[in-house]
């Protein structure tokens, strides 16, 4: 399957907190909603600034739609929407302002497609922007990033501060947009249900490394966490340990084949694992 | 660009208009009275005041995600400094319009208030030339300091263009005999350095600019 994105060996220090991105390689196809997860600061900003070209990168590569994308290629920003948490656009605009300054930018601005957006998330086109809720300012970036008919959305914790409701109106317009097989989206967050509903990938970050990708229906049929004992624990292949972390009465072991783990280790307990807990075990946990 | 000038000017517009009711009251008044000093500072704060807040532009949006959202846009950097650049050009037109109308009513009513009409030109080189040398000074350091520096990065453009032109009219004073041909060179030399000022601070800008990471 072709890529939208690749990144490849992609690399960015930041001498001053001794951050740094290391070696990040990735790959979203056409078609899929990727997901980025991880903690706060794991990496996940640096990665989309490095693929927007808003950071500038030490080393590697990124492919957007097959190719490097320079400051110069304003074409192939015009295939891209993009969405940030919080303001992203002057609060003395007013949504009417904003599709004026849109139109002079992207040669494919749809005022009409903007208009219906406006009406669908119940945006007034005439108020400042300031004058907005959260939840509306990300309502209308989202509807920014859509007018323009884009191919690709990067959506950088995009329904962070939503409540259920928004979010769930947000990720289906997410949906509704990777019908066209063309169209992907790449969306970083750490609310991980949002993942959980919507992504076909998800991509564990942490501390600048990209830990594992694992496809959504993986996560749901066969990734797993064992409950074991200390003394079942030592009996453990390592080879079929990804992390563990140890708690107070019970060691917590995620592993990639749930069943045959059942199978192997008769003993043991295997519940279903959520994306938060993969998280945790991965983050605060050990790897073998 | 179309887009980017059109940004700028919402950004501007709205200060711009309480700015243009202030100089109004305030052309009505100096119109009215007959005052050299006043006439030349009405002329000073018109050109340089409405550039001012064109050049603040970049300083503004820095309150918002809109300055790192614009790059993920289908513009090149170099248009964006391009069309800040523009926007004070502008504006600047804009503020010399203004003095330009307060002087010649005040001509109409109360006469020429200066020795000889050419001196007028003096003012307007000096507050014209003071814009662009701002211009100049302020979008490298912006871009190089970061706009949340924006206040300052002005007051030491705003302080550096009155320098530079204290010390060309100095100079000029000292080596041009007085006459009508020195004032008239005096103003070519002001705005002749202004503008090659100006237009040397786009590509270094945009060189600052290239590098900046958000």
């Amino acid at each position: 399957m072709e890529n939208i994105l690749e990144l490849q060996d992609l690399s960015k220090a930041f001498p001053k907190s001794d951050f740094k991105l290391e070696n990040f390689s990735y790959s979203l196809p056409y078609g899929a909603i990727g997901g980025f997860v991880g903690e706060n600061g794991a990496g996940k900003t640096t990665t989309i600034g490095c693929i927007l070209n808003t950071m500038r990168r030490d080393g590697g590569t990124v492919k957007l739609f097959g190719r490097e994308m320079t400051d110069a290629d304003t074409e192939i920003r015009e295939k891209i929407g993009v969405v940030y948490d919080g303001d992203n656009f002057p609060g003395y605009w007013s949504a009417k302002q904003l599709s004026r300054v849109m139109e002079g930018i992207y040669r494919q601005w749809d005022n009409a497609l903007f208009q219906k957006y406006l009406e669908d998330f119940r945006l007034p086109a005439g108020q400042k922007i300031k004058h907005y809720s959260r939840g509306m300012t990300m309502k209308l970036a989202v509807a920014a990033a859509l007018s323009h008919h884009p191919e690709l959305l990067v959506l950088d914790e995009a329904t962070s501060g939503l409540d259920p409701v928004m979010r769930d109106e947000m990720l289906d317009v997410f949906l509704e947009f990777v019908q066209e097989e063309n169209h992907s989206i790449l969306l970083s967050s750490h609310i991980t249900s949002d993942l959980e509903r919507v992504a076909d990938y998800i991509t564990f970050i942490h501390n600048g490394k990209l830990v594992m990708t694992v496809s959504k229906n993986d996560l749901v049929y066969h990734y797993a966490v064992m409950r074991c004992r200390e003394s079942q624990f030592r009996t453990l292949d390592p080879g079929d340990i990804i992390a563990w972390r140890k708690r107070d009465f019970q060691i917590d072991v995620l592993v990639s084949d749930g069943r045959q783990a059942q199978k192997k280790y008769r003993d043991a307990v295997v519940d279903h694992v959520s994306v938060d807990e993969i998280m945790v075990l991965l983050v605060k946990g050990e790897r073998v | 660009m179309r887009g980017l000038l059109r940004n700028n000017l919402y950004a501007t517009g709205s200060n711009a208009r309480v700015f243009s009711g202030f100089m109004l009251l305030l052309g009505a008044f100096t119109a009215a009275v007959i005052s050299q000093s006043l006439q030349i500072g009405y002329v000073m704060i018109g050109i340089i005041g409405f550039s001012v807040n064109a050049v603040l532009v970049g300083k503004n949006e820095s309150v918002s995600k809109w300055g790192k959202y614009k790059l993920t846009m289908p513009v090149k950097r170099a248009d964006i400094v391009k069309s800040l650049f523009f926007n004070e050009v502008i504006w600047l037109l804009a503020g010399t319009v203004f003095a330009g109308i307060e002087v010649g009513l005040s001509w109409l009513i109360h006469g020429c208030l200066f020795d000889r009409p050419i001196d007028m030109l003096t003012m307007f080189a000096l507050g014209i030339s003071m814009s662009l040398f701002m211009g100049a000074i302020f979008f490298p350091l912006l871009y190089a300091g970061g706009e949340e520096r924006g206040e300052v990065f002005l007051i030491i453009a705003l302080l550096g263009a009155f320098g530079i032109d204290f010390a060309i009219v100095s100079m000029a004073n000292e080596i041009l005999d007085p006459g009508i041909t020195a004032i008239l060179l005096g103003a070519a030399i002001l705005v002749g350095c202004s503008v090659s000022a100006f237009i040397l601070s786009y590509p270094l800008t945009v060189c600052i600019f290239k590098r900046k990471e958000y």
